[in-house]
Order: structure tokens, then sequence, then C-alpha cells
């Protein structure tokens, strides 16, 4: 019998890349240890705008990323759908853009299999009331929205249930080797301050932009490119359907409606790799995403601001262009062995949020014929945990025979049929965002909840318009009682508060200030923090 | 409609002027539009608080504990100790960083989650004082427990102040040779006889400890100010908004208000007493900090980067921000003290409590009652 410290693969990184990874191999039959350092979804995977890609954007500078793109996409609906926003997108064209872009734009989203519509701008204002009233053309494209962070959780948790084993909060210190073979990996256990050895005949990189460390740890190098992105969350869901410009990619070009709010972003900038764990917004960024925002919705310019934040784009460094805007979205699978000479080391790396099961199975096709294993991928075909019951009015109406209530209209949305597991609990956790303390309790028993912050990216608690001024106490007294440590839950809360002022930085101004002095109040002088 | 003097701001800075002017023989008015900040209090004072204030709420029926010039000691929902002057009759001071008791017992509502018991009983437990967590249930809970949003400190307040003697049969059940009980403030939201009730029946000490908001003994200290202002034959304009004042030479002329459109109100004196961002007596904007009634001028840093500190625990530059005044608490405008205007409470430059809110509010108090 195996040793509980041996496994046939190893993953590393719990953004959605490795969550996905994880369980594409634990459903072909591998035994499967995933190893993150924070919790899931923290890098990349958790910051960007949650867009489900048509592939438009991409159509007219990368064929190849497009096509991936729609694929992707219509599966996504399928196995994913209580994940997925069906929204659609708009390409639309200002009177300062050039609307002879639009053919070409139109021409490369069919040849990639996109489906794009030009509509009337009469139509389109009919359609999305807040875009921009000037535009002079609009294309409808499929584009949707998608949670990040349900989706990591829902494939995480279905690797589970398929038997792999997650560590969350653990630190891989050293690649183990011997010669020019990757025997496994020690960690350190962040919680506990334990350190262990862990082997795999196979162990796989999916440490986004931080796998460019890891690759380095096993001594081969992968020039990553890390390019910051920033966004701003508004405090309301401003529009229906994704607005993107139809022009070539730029700054501040995509608004997507997410749960109760809206995203605006991005901008990308190079930054040097070692501050890639600390991404600050600049003044000069809430700028430029104010500014370009207003332009696609102008009610932008007048609705609160919840947050700024920025991730780090896990680019492979391809030619020298500053921006990073020219390099390839595409996916990066390196089997270090036929690249490098270093047997049992597999990098995946590149692509986006919403190609990461691709991503998935080409890493666990390449650790499928390492380890001799002929089984075919399936996670296109299987509905991830919380979208077997089919879409969400489906789902609401299989669970509760009575009519559901908003709360639970707000929990069977974020956890889909997993809704029907969730205790009623008594008293509202989280007032924004409807998220129950039963739904609390489920999270904190099932889904690796270590910290406030991690149960902020499995429920939404602390992420709707007070960011965590009443709940952030109330969910924080919940986990002292479920971890029996009242100390460590109260460093917790610290920590929580000191993460939303993060975010609330940047954007601290009217009614946002308001709230912010508010919440000032309650912790430093209710509660005596 | 004419005034001796016209306050904008019914928190505890306006209150207490008005109440302290009106009971001088000064006719007064205060515009409220509602929200202030004693509706989230900690049922404490900290910082130094003037000898007048404890006779005043004495007169208004509200007792407040303490030495107004001396520190005691909290115990605050995170289980913490922390410093404060005087306390509404609720709370149990303390005269050291320890609390007095042998034995706890911290006793609240079944599902009732805005009270952090596992971190009360931790700060207790640190002490080196045994402690034990008790939940308990009454049948007038049990409806808003069905309704999850219920569950709130002003809603629990309303059943149980309404049958205070059941709640006290079944908190004797739960004590076993405890000395202190600790219960949440959901009790005496109208007047402090349930509390005191409470007391009455209960063979411990008992320590009621704020909530997550509202505050129910908050609001009723501020319900009890604003009856004692009007007993005192003082106008209360509730739910109104002072939105245009115009001055000339200097003086305030006149306000207008929300509410009263047609209608101008004047007076000798004016108060500004309207609080800080969140009652709206500052108002931010991507570029500036402004005070937006009399357009006062406002001391704060230039740059809004320079607002805030990195640490969310620590001071915050903006929450210093307030209306520059000259000496005698005259706001300038334009660098000019406007003569018949005076500013109180949190609106002032610097940091912020309630016994600095009060003593500006006395000093303001005494020019005018010259």
């Amino acid at each position: 019998m195996a040793k509980s410290n041996e496994f046939d693969v190893i993953i590393i990184g719990g953004g959605i890349t490795g969550a996905g990874t994880a369980r594409d191999c634990a459903m072909r039959g591998l035994k499967v240890l995933l190893i993150e350092r924070h919790d899931i979804a923290t890098g990349a995977s958790g910051r960007n705008h949650g867009l489900l890609h048509s592939g438009a954007r991409y159509a007219v500078t990368d064929q190849e990323s497009a096509t991936e793109c729609i694929e992707e996409n219509m599966i996504l609906r399928r196995i994913a759908s209580h994940c997925v926003d069906e929204t659609d997108g708009f390409f639309i064209t200002l009177p300062e853009d050039d609307l002879d872009y639009q053919a070409k734009f139109v021409e490369s989203c069919r040849s990639a299999g996109i489906r794009a519509d030009i509509i009337d701008p009469e139509e389109a204002r009919r359609l999305e009331p807040s875009v921009n009233p000037d535009i002079i053309g609009a294309v409808r494209v499929p584009d949707g929205s998608v949670d990040p962070f349900r989706l990591c959780a829902a494939n995480m948790l279905d690797a589970k249930l398929h038997g792999a084993k997650v560590l969350v909060h653990t630190e891989v210190t050293e690649i183990l080797k011997e010669g020019d073979r990757v025997l496994g990996v020690r960690t350190l256990d962040h919680v506990t301050g334990e350190k262990s050895e862990w082997y795999a005949p196979v162990t796989i990189n999916a440490g986004g932009i931080w796998g460019h460390g890891i690759a380095e740890m096993a001594g081969v190098q992968v020039g990553m490119f890390p390019a910051k992105g920033a966004l701003l969350i508004f405090a309301h869901r401003v529009n229906n359907i994704v607005i993107n410009r139809c022009r070539k990619p730029a700054n501040a070009d995509i608004l997507v409606p997410g749960d109760t709010v809206c995203i605006i972003g991005t901008t990308s900038t190079r930054v040097p790799y070692e501050e890639c764990d600390n991404m600050k917004v600049t003044p000069e960024e809430v700028d430029l995403l104010l500014t370009e925002g207003a332009k696609l919705a102008p009610a932008l310019a007048t609705t609160r601001i919840l947050r700024a934040y920025a991730g780090v784009r896990p680019l492979v460094s391809a030619d020298n262009d500053p921006t990073g805007r020219n390099i390839s979205r595409g996916i990066v699978c390196l089997d270090h062995e036929e690249r490098d000479g270093l047997k049992g080391f597999i990098t995946i790396t590149g692509g986006k949020l919403m190609t990461y099961r691709l991503m998935a199975e080409k890493a666990t096709d390449v650790a499928c014929r390492k380890l001799g294993v002929d089984r075919h991928c399936a996670t296109a075909l299987t509905p991830l945990p919380g979208s077997e019951l089919g879409g969400f009015e489906e789902t609401i109406k299989k669970i509760w025979t009575m009519p559901a209530t908003t709360y639970q209209k707000a929990t069977a949305f974020r956890t889909g049929s997993s809704a029907k597991d969730i205790e009623k609990g008594v008293g509202l956790v989280c007032e924004c965002e409807e998220v129950s303390s039963g739904e609390v309790d489920y999270a904190i028993r099932n889904l690796e909840v270590h910290s406030l912050t991690d149960l902020r990216r499995r429920t939404r608690v602390g992420m709707g318009t007070c960011q965590g001024e009443l709940c952030a106490c109330r969910a924080a007294g919940m986990l002292a009682a479920s971890h029996g440590c009242a100390e460590r839950a109260r460093k917790d809360m610290r920590e929580f508060m000191n993460e939303r002022w993060k975010g609330s930085r940047p954007i601290a101004w009217g009614d946002t200030l308001r709230e912010c002095e508010f919440t000032n109040w309650i912790y430093n002088h209710v509660l005596g923090l | 409609m004419k005034f001796q003097t016209i306050i904008v701001g019914g928190g505890l800075a306006g209150l207490t002027a008005g109440l302290a002017l009106q009971k001088k023989g000064i006719s007064c008015a205060i515009i409220s539009s509602g929200e202030n900040a004693l509706h989230f209090s900690s049922g404490t004072f900290s910082g130094d608080c003037p000898e007048e204030t404890v006779r005043l709420f004495e007169e208004a029926g509200i007792v407040l504990k303490g030495d107004p010039a001396k520190d005691s000691w909290r115990l605050t929902p995170s289980g913490s100790m922390q410093k404060v002057r005087l306390a509404f009759e609720d709370v149990t001071l303390y005269p050291s960083e320890k609390i007095n008791a042998t034995n706890v017992l911290i006793a609240n509502p079944e599902g009732f989650i805005d009270f952090p018991t596992a971190f009360i009983a931790d700060g207790i437990s640190q002490q080196g004082i045994p402690c034990k967590v008790k939940s308990f249930s009454l049948p007038c809970l049990k409806l808003l427990r069905e309704s999850p949003s219920e569950m709130r400190s002003v809603g629990i307040a309303k059943k149980l102040d309404g049958c205070i003697e059941e709640v006290a049969e079944c908190i004797k059940g739960l004590l076993d040779g405890e000395d202190l009980v600790i219960l949440p403030q959901v009790f005496g939201l109208a007047s402090p006889e349930p509390v005191r009730a409470l007391r009455a029946a209960i063979p411990a000490e008992i320590n009621f400890i704020g909530t997550m908001p509202p505050s129910v003994p908050g609001i009723r200290v501020q319900l009890q100010l604003k009856k004692a202002f009007e007993r005192a034959g003082g106008t209360f304009l509730m739910g109104d908004t002072a939105i245009m004042a115009e001055i000339a030479d200097g003086t305030v002329r006149f306000i207008r208000t929300k509410n009263l459109d047609s209608h101008i109100l004047s007076a000798d004196n004016y108060i500004l007493a309207s609080g800080t961002f969140f009652s709206k007596g500052l108002t931010s904007s991507m570029q500036k900090i402004s005070e937006p009634l009399f357009g006062l001028d406002v001391e704060c840093p230039e740059e809004r980067t320079e607002w805030y500190s990195e640490d969310f625990f620590a001071p915050q530059p903006y929450m210093a921000a307030g209306v520059k005044t000259d000496k005698d608490l005259h706001p300038l405008r334009d660098g000019q003290p406007i003569s018949n205007l005076y500013a109180a409470g949190s609106i002032l430059a610097g940091k912020k409590n309630a016994g600095m809110a009060l003593t500006s509010t006395f000093k303001v108090v005494k020019k005018i009652a010259l």
C-alpha cells in the first residue's frame, strides 16, 4: 500500500488552473495532492473581471485564443451553470472610434465560430439602457460573466469528491529532486508551522505568475511576464449586458455585470516579479478607469465605487512589447522533460480564467502519458457540484416546494444545487449579499475555510456595499466558535478589515468614505479592537 | 420663523447645546436629519468631559456613571478593556483594567449573532476568571427567529422589554453561582426601566455590553435628550435638513431647510453641530473635503492620498478633518470668522470623542448665554 505522503501527481497552486487540473486528474483516477500557499483563488484567479469571454475580444488579433474561448464558453455554460450568468455582450463603436473596424471584427468573430450580430444602435440602447447613448454601432456576441471564486470552489470540491487531498495555507518551500528527476516537494503549513515532504512521480506547476518562482526552485526557467491589471467594482449592477469597445484591445474597455455589482477594467502595466505579492492601485489608474469607464456607461461617473483591486496576468514572454497587450493569451503547457531534460515536472500557464478547463486537460494529458494511464478527459461533459440540477430556476424548483425566500434564492444562486444541503440557520450574517448563518456554516464545514477572507471567497460575506462593516464581526464570532480559538478569530478579523480597507482606500470619497468612517467607529470604538 | 438660537444637528452636541440653552431661557430650534452617532454609541463617553454633563443629563432622566475627570474601564464586545470617563447606566465601569467578578455567565438570546460572545468569554478567561457562555430562548422571540433579518438589537429589545419578568426567571435558571452576568444591550429601548427591573430581579451584578449597531441605549438616550429639550420649550425639527445658508457681512442671516422650503429660519446665533461624514456635516469628493452648508474653511490634508493611513486601525487623517475656527469657536470662511455662528462637536478639526464634543458644546453654550 502506498504511504500517506505518496501520490500520483502533486499540483502546486490553488488558482483556477490548479483546482481544474486537480479535478481532471482525480476524475481520471489519479491520486492527487493539491497544494496552495494561501487560499484558493487568491491570485489572478480572484482578481479579474469575471468575464466569460466569447472570444470576440481576441478575434481580430489572435484567432487561436478566440476559438479556444468560444469552445470553453459553451462548455462552462453546461458544466458550471451556477457560476455563469448568460448576459451576452456588446461591442460598441463610439463617435471617436473607427466604424470600419466593425466589419473586420464581425468577420473575424465568425471565422473563429463566434456568433456576432450587428444590431442597430437604437436597439442596443433599448436592450441595455446604461450604454453610452452616443454609440454609432453595436455588435452582439455571446459574452457572459462567471464567478471565479465559485468556479474555483466547485472544482476543488469535485476534486475532493473524487479523492483528491487539498492543502491550503501550505507553501512549497523546496522541490525535491534526484538527479534529473523531480521526486516531490517539501512544504510549510502556515497555520500549524509543520514541515512535510510529499512524493509523486509527476509534479505540476500551476502557480500562475508565481509559477516563475516555482520553476526556478525546480532549476528550470519559464520567462514570465508579470502584467498588472487594475479594476474597479461599482456598488450597483449598472449594466446587464457586458459592454466592450469595438476597437483594438486597450485600457478600461470592458464593463462586466456580476452578481450585484459591475466591474470596469483593466489597465496593463509591466511590474517587477518581486512586487506581484502586493499590488496597489494608483490614483492615476483610478482616474483612467473612471474616465474610460464612463465612455461605456455614463452612469458610472455618478455610481458609488466599492473597491479598487489589481491582479497579475501570468503571461509568458514572447517578444519585447513593454505593455504585454500583444503577447498571446494562449495556453502554455511545458513538459520540462522534453524542454529541459527534467523528468516528472510540468508547467501549465498562460491562458485565461475561462480556458482553465482546457489548460487542465492539456496538463492532465501530459501527466497521464508520463504515468502510462490511458483515461480520457471527461470534464467537458460532467457538471460541477452545484450545477447538477440545471439552471438557477430549475434548481430552486427542485429543492424547495414552497416559494423560495430572497435569501434562499441568493444561496441557490451562489451554491446551485448544493443549497439543498444547507441548513436554514438562524440569522442573516451579511445583509448586503443575503448570506445566512446556514450558508456560512456549510462553507466552514465543507469548503476549506480557515479565515474570514477564505469565507468571503466562498460566500460573498463582506463583498457587498458595506464591505464587511457588520458581517465581519458576525462571521468572526461564528469562526471563533467553530474553530474554538477566539484569539485567532480576532486577529483574523483585524486582517480582514485591513484587506477590505486596502480595496476601499484608493476610491474612498463620497459615500464610500462615509461608510469607511462608520466601519471605523464600529471596530475601533464600539467593539474596542 | 425666528429663534434665539438655531442648531444644525440633533446628535450629542446639538441636543446637549439645545437643552442647556433652553434651560437658561434661550429659545432654540434643532434641525435634525435623524442620523447621528448616538445611534451606534458604545454606551460610554471617553475623553475629558465637562462637570456640567452629569447634572444636565440627570435633568433629562439620564443616569451617567463614572467620574467626568477620571478614567474608568469598560469591558468591550471584543473582550478587551478600554478607558472611558462616563457610561450610561446599562454599563458596568471598573476602577482598573480588570473586571470585578469571581465567576461570570455570558447569556445571549439564541440566534443573536450581533454579540460576539466568544470574544468576550476569551477576554474574561485571559483575566483568569472562569466564564461560561449560555444562550436563552423565550417564546416572544420565536417569530423574530423565523425571519433571518429580524434578529437585531432593536427588534429583540422591543420584544424583551415587554417580558422582563420572564427574562429574569430564564436567566436565574441559567445561573450557577456566578456573581456577574453579561448580557447584550438589548434592553431598555424606550426607557431605562427594563434595565433597572432586570438588575433588581437577579441576584448577581449585570453588565450590559454593546452590540453591533443600532445601539439600544444610544437610541434611548437620544430620545430622552430630545424629549427633555422639547419639555423645556425647544423646537425639534425632526427629519429635516438644512440645505442653504445666507451669509452677509460676516454674519449668518437665515437658513433654509428641505421641508420648510417657503419659510426661512433666522436667529441671533447659530450652532453648527452637524457631525462628520456619516451625518453629512462634512462631504468629500475625489478632489476635496468640504463643509457643505456654510462653505466653511476645512482643515485637512491637501492631497487625497494623504487622507488615509494604510492600517485601518491606525488614526486616519480624514477622520480628524473638520472646520477651522477662531479661539471662540466661530468658524472661518475664506479666513474670516462668522460672528454669530459657532461650531461644536465632531465637526471641529482634530481628535474626536464624546469628551471633546461635550467640552466644545458647553463652551459655545457659555458664549451664547453670556
